[in-house]
């Protein structure tokens, strides 16, 4: 560990901060967010004051302006970063030590805790992907309470070992905080969370008394399925784990690295939670057709089985020998590294050269497809067995997928890195690979595909090729859970506090590699969303399954998240008796009652069907659709949906537009009670139709449906129609009966 | 049972909300600042439900720019196109006898309606926002701030560029009798600037910034009855974590004219877009009328830039009037053959006159601070052009306001004569568009008023705006410079005789220019 520069003070000397006096709308949103008070308000003008003298320069104001009314110009006034050093070993042969060695002074982490500006509306929090409390837990290392940091960090997280050490932070929190959005270096937060764990061990789960009522089965053993089981385990449920590999763990366990994720950390989560209470089953394979039975089981089943299936590249001499993919090269050189490093059977395995190092035989080469975090563990892996080893990856450097400190660190170690060159075809002889044909590319910008440059391919000699470009979902699995991947793209208006924090103001910060963080984190709630909504009726799905190849502290946010919409929903199998009140528990159902009204008359008819909801006791909400997002719907046991309906008298008439693009763009709803509504002025025709096919598509059951005319929803009616249809569907929601009401 | 021993609630809420800890905003003072110029919640036009549907429709503006848009798209073409009799051509009639007037009547009584259905900004915004009336996400062009030098300058730049175009109207003759071809090259320039600060600047920086009507509308405006869009419920505004309707929501763009409903005192830069209507999630903004005048009393904050822009464009006015004297017409000559400019307007005398119009009433209230102003009273603040405060801009910046009825009534004033005499020569002028009508129809030559009443309606009009820059004066010297002069009735009397001085002038002048006639 270093420190630089640590004594060396920093002058305040060119820092102005202004407010156009002119532009500045007295809103507070500067005042309200300046970590250091710089901001106060001029009540007379009713405008902000800048004091400079205060001025840190992290320019949360410049980017939280609404009008952008305020100015600093000068340096970004922070103490140097304390840089964690590398531990890199003597010999790489054999050695799967960890590389990065962590904070391991208080020192060095008080140092450190103190560049936090602990932010009133911390960006880095919404960039983390399971929403730490980072300002949070800072403060307590500050405070030198690690039991105080681990309670703030298990509120969101259950990995804090592990995600410090695999998550690429630069993305994610630390490209969002202040420092980085502003431009310059940021606190180091991974490195403080690993501080933490390496200091006082992870708690283990304090499990509830279990009552035997909710049992959740689990598919798969990685991040997102402990995560779900942490929680249900504490809530007290009866979780039972399904991981078709010996030992638990999936990804975390056989394809990352000790050097990068010790053993002992890797195993650490399930470990504990066995010793808790949760039913491990390793070696029992849950395939697709099991779902059923394990549904009949189970009152709740969550899918987290991985992506696990490697991508394999379609290209002349993909068939030749010494062509393998990333699973097994890092399962066998994970096997052989851990025991005892018995190269030989390794390079056996593999076909390659008995003896690298005798004189005059050169050592084999490993080529490496894509140089993303994949390739870098394939290719640093590769090294530690003796072999020389080179990636290619079609993208620009600048925008590659790997984490930057980890591309550096494999430079470091002997691995050749060449970016723009793809593989094009692979010549073999006598059936075993022996070169490969690389062209370049070129590609203009991060979301452009790169494309190929005419000329001729360069050869390379290799020995062997390692198709690590990453990896996917057993397709099987994605049929059988409807609607995923989950595409994490966001569209319209961006959730307004997320603006308003301005995580979305400085989308290229340099820090973080010129990536988008904010628009990234907007897209990472739709993951974290959807997983509180069951793809089918009591199926949930989770990390990779859900949205692809993801990140570990995606997949454990996920699953502690379904495992709250388990919690909230209390699902009971068939098997199972319900309770007297026929909804598996004696808590107040959540309706939600969400229109799109144009002239009011939805509108009105949407109060009147929650007042029928009311009146039995429910917490009803009504929204317009342009509110109601991810959370609106996860949150509700009940959903009612309606609309106006949109044509010309009886001509085209359908759901209005607006109603249209939102069915549209719904998530899995499996199993939601569902009723559909629309106001007409001559005949409602297919309106209501449309708009039942489109839920039932998304796996809702539809209890009832009703249209109203203008004779109920007039200006002297009483709606007391669209009343008596929230009173009918509260009574069916209730016994969950799917018969239609029809209301004239 | 375990399982619900956990509030449900918290299990699937947000940790976002948890880990965020805002300031509380500052609330001290808000009474005193906002009170006197809030609107009564009686007065929010949008609890009608009719008025609100209407408002919160999206075509809303598109339908009030609509209309305009083909006026003026058909003063383009018919100024280029169609007879170069100023009379008969409807470019040239409807732009210089009718539309300059009617907006001065909307300004007077609304404020910035004009601006609300103006077909320049509108037009460009239309290209700015890629669409006619829908919520977009993605514009056209830069999105550049204007730079802080120059916004710090507000309405500044705005009276510059109004002095500079109403110079070129008078030096290429554009406006009286009227020249088609000139009114169409300048509606041209204007929608042609408007388009290019639309395209590298955010929002409607030119609107704010640049367009040369702007200062007019702003200062004038805030003698009209409509308060604009402001908050219904300030502490709504206060507590709201998201701002809509200065960043844009999901049904409204961000306010294009860098107002918050939530702090607005005037109608002075509500540009009646109703975005923040429609972007608001609370419902919490209204659309409120208020008592005439009130945004010339009531705002607490007095803007430098507003002040020297009324006193400039009191310059203006009165270099017009002036101008228009036989005696100054023989001064005027003389001047072009000793400096050798070709024709009036002379620049030097142009501005000379506009800026020694400005100077003396500066002077006159830089001479009542100086005899009034309390010595034991720290008025001075450093800051940059518009923050700063000393003794003259303690009385200069409320008694410039006091004056905007008197410089108001006098433009309207001087509109007046081309409407009695020849508004009705637009009838003509669009029927000869399809063929119809000459200079020999008996509508062509209809006059509403006789020249003498027009006089005396010119005076009428000053002597109300007067009497209303009286009434103005009088409030706000009594809110503002009492407490800081030694003497309360002196100050008082003075500002009030610099008013009436000022309107004396106008009248006075309206007289020997009808003497002149």
């Amino acid at each position: 560990m270093t420190i630089r520069e640590m004594s060396a003070p920093v002058a305040p000397t060119h820092l102005d901060v202004r407010v156009l006096t002119d532009r500045c709308a007295g809103c507070q949103e500067c005042v309200i967010r300046c970590p250091t008070g710089a901001l106060s308000m001029d009540t007379g003008h009713w405008v902000a004051l800048a004091d400079s003298d205060l001025c840190v320069g992290c320019r949360q104001c410049v980017r939280t302006c609404p009008f952008s009314a305020v100015v600093v110009d000068g340096p970004i006034l922070v103490a140097p970063r304390v840089e964690a050093r590398l531990a890199h070993p003597a010999s790489l042969l054999g050695d799967v030590s960890e590389i990065r060695s962590g904070i391991t002074g208080w020192a060095e982490a008080l140092a450190e805790a103190g560049r936090c500006l602990q932010c009133p509306d911390p960006t880095c929090v919404r960039g983390c992907p399971a929403h730490n409390d980072i300002p949070g837990f800072i403060a307590a290392i500050r405070a030198r309470d690690l039991e105080g940091a681990h309670e703030v960090l298990r509120r969101t997280s259950v990995l804090p070992d592990i995600c410090s050490r695999v998550c690429n932070q630069s993305a994610q929190c630390e490209g969002s905080c202040s420092w980085s959005l502003a431009g310059g270096t940021p606190v180091a937060i991974g490195a403080l969370e690993r501080f933490v764990a390496d200091m006082l061990p992870v708690p283990p789960p304090a499990p509830a008394a279990p009552t035997g009522e909710l049992s959740v089965g689990i598919i798969g053993s990685g991040p997102g399925a402990a995560g779900a089981a942490w929680e249900l385990l504490e809530a007290g449920a009866s979780v039972t784990v399904y991981e078709k590999d010996a030992v638990p763990g999936g990804l975390c366990n056989w394809g990352i690295p000790d050097f990068t994720l010790p053993e002992a950390v890797a195993a650490r989560p399930w470990h504990q939670l066995a010793s808790a209470g949760v039913d491990l089953r390793c070696g029992t394979e849950i395939r697709p057709e099991d779902l059923e039975q394990l549904l009949e089981t189970h009152d709740a089943v969550i899918a987290a089985c991985g992506a696990g299936m490697p991508l394999r590249l379609s290209l002349p001499g993909a068939e030749l020998d010494g062509v393998t993919d990333a699973t097994t090269f890092l399962q066998a050189a994970k096997a052989t590294l851990g025991d005892g490093m018995d190269a030989a059977a390794f390079r056996a395995a593999f076909g390659l050269a008995e003896d690298p190092g005798a004189p005059g035989r050169p050592v084999p080469r490993v080529l490496v497809l894509g140089a993303g975090n994949t390739a870098m563990d394939v290719a640093r892996s590769a090294r530690r067995l003796g072999l020389e080893a080179t990636c290619v990856d079609w993208l620009d450097e600048r925008f590659a997928l790997t984490r930057p400190d980890e591309l550096a660190e494999a430079r470091y170690e002997g691995v050749e890195v060449h970016f723009l060159r793809t593989l094009t075809a692979l010549r073999g002889k006598d059936g075993r690979v022996f070169g490969a044909e690389l062209a370049r590319t070129t590609q203009a910008a991060a979301d452009r595909r790169p494309t190929v440059v005419a000329g001729d391919p360069e050869v390379l000699g290799i020995d062997l090729v390692v198709m690590a470009m990453g990896y996917r979902v057993d397709p099987a699995f994605t049929g059988a859970l409807p609607g995923t991947p989950v595409r994490r793209a966001t569209s319209g208006v961006a959730d307004r506090s997320w603006s308003a924090s301005g995580i979305l103001a400085s989308p290229a910060s340099a820090f973080a590699d010129h990536l988008p963080v904010g628009t990234l984190a907007l897209g990472r709630e739709i993951g974290l969303w959807s997983a509180s909504l069951p793809v089918t009726e009591r199926l949930w799905a989770v990390g990779d399954a859900l949205i692809g190849p993801a990140t570990v502290v995606e997949a454990m946010a996920q699953g502690r998240r379904a495992a709250a919409a388990v919690l909230d929903a209390g699902p009971a199998r068939p098997a199972r008796p319900t309770r007297p009140d026929g909804d598996g528990s004696s808590r107040q159902r959540r309706v939600l009652v969400c229109y799109e009204s144009a002239g009011g008359r939805t509108a009105r008819a949407a109060d009147a069907i929650a007042g029928g909801f009311s009146e039995r006791g429910d917490q009803v909400r009504v929204l317009p659709i342009a509110r109601v997002g991810l959370a609106e719907l996860a949150a509700a046991d009940v959903v009612v949906v309606g609309s106006w309906v949109e044509g010309f008298v009886v001509a085209g008439v359908r759901p209005a537009k607006a109603m249209r693009a939102w069915l549209a763009g719904l998530p899995r709803l499996g199993g939601k009670a569902v009723g559909v509504f629309c106001t007409f002025a001559v005949a409602p025709k297919g309106a209501l139709p449309a708009m039942r096919q489109a839920l039932e598509a998304r796996g809702a059951v539809v209890l009832g449906e009703a249209s109203f005319g203008p004779r109920e929803l007039g200006k002297r009616a009483e709606a007391s129609g669209a009343a008596a249809f929230g009173r009918e569907l509260a009574r069916r929601s209730t016994t969950k009966a799917t018969a239609r009401v029809l209301v004239e | 049972m375990a399982l619900e021993t956990q509030d449900r609630a918290a299990r699937l809420a947000d940790p976002v909300p948890v880990a965020v800890r805002l300031r509380p905003p500052e609330r001290e003072g808000l009474a005193e600042r906002f009170g006197p110029s809030d609107p009564s919640p009686g007065l929010d036009l949008l609890r009608h439900p009719l008025v609100a549907r209407l408002v919160r429709n999206r075509k809303f503006q598109f339908l009030l720019i609509l209309p305009n848009q083909i006026v003026f798209w058909t003063v383009i073409f018919v100024g280029l196109l169609g007879t170069a009799v100023p009379g008969l051509n409807f470019g040239a009639a409807i732009t210089w006898y009718v539309w300059f007037c009617l907006v001065f009547v909307m300004m007077v009584v609304v404020g910035r309606a004009w601006c609300a259905m103006c077909p320049f900004g509108g037009f460009a915004e239309w290209i700015q926002r890629r669409t006619l009336f829908q919520r977009t996400q993605k514009t056209l062009g830069l999105g550049r701030k204007f730079p802080e030098p120059l916004a710090r300058l507000g309405f500044l730049i705005p009276v510059v560029s109004f002095l500079l175009l109403t110079w070129i109207e008078e030096f290429f003759n554009i406006a009286g009798p009227g020249n088609p071809a000139a009114t169409s090259f300048m509606v041209i320039g204007i929608v042609g600037t408007a388009l290019a600060f639309f395209l590298v600047f955010e929002r409607r920086t030119f609107c704010r910034y640049i367009c040369p009507l702007t200062s007019l509308i702003g200062t004038v405006g805030s003698m009209g009855t409509v308060a604009g869009f402001r908050t219904r419920d300030r502490e709504v505004c206060l507590t709201c974590k998201t701002k809509d309707c200065m960043r844009g929501g999901t049904d409204g763009f961000g306010c294009p004219w860098y107002t918050w409903p939530g702090s607005a005192d005037s109608n002075l830069y509500c540009g009646l877009c109703s975005e923040c209507y429609k972007s608001c999630p609370e419902d919490n903004v209204g659309l409120f009328l208020q008592k005439p005048l009130t945004s010339v009393v009531a705002p607490r904050r007095r803007r430098a830039d507003v002040a020297w822009a009324i006193t400039l464009l009191w310059g203006l006015v009165l270099y017009q009037q002036i101008n228009a004297t036989t005696a100054y017409a023989s001064v005027e000559n003389w001047m072009n053959r000793n400096l050798h400019f070709p024709h009036y307007p002379n620049p030097v005398d142009y501005l000379g006159v506009i800026g020694l119009g400005a100077l003396a009433t500066a002077g006159v209230v830089r001479g009542i601070a100086a005899l009034l102003a309390r010595r034991d009273v720290e008025l001075s603040r450093p800051g940059s052009f518009a923050d700063s405060s000393s003794r003259f801009r303690a009385y200069f910046l409320p008694v410039s306001y006091g004056l905007i009825p008197v410089v108001g009534a006098d433009y309207f004033a001087r509109q007046l004569p081309k409407f009695f005499q020849h508004s009705a020569r637009v009838v003509p002028a669009a029927a000869h568009i399809f063929g119809f009508s000459s200079s020999s129809s008996p509508i062509y030559s209809f006059s509403l008023a006789t020249n003498s009443w027009i006089v005396v309606i010119q005076i009428a009009v000053v002597a109300l705006g007067t009497l209303a820059a009286a009434w103005s004066t009088w409030r706000i010297t009594g809110r503002e410079l009492v407490s800081i002069s030694r003497s309360g009735l002196g100050v008082r009397l003075a500002t009030l005789g610099l008013v009436l001085g000022c309107g004396a002038v106008a009248a006075v002048l309206y007289l020997i220019m009808h003497a002149a006639d």
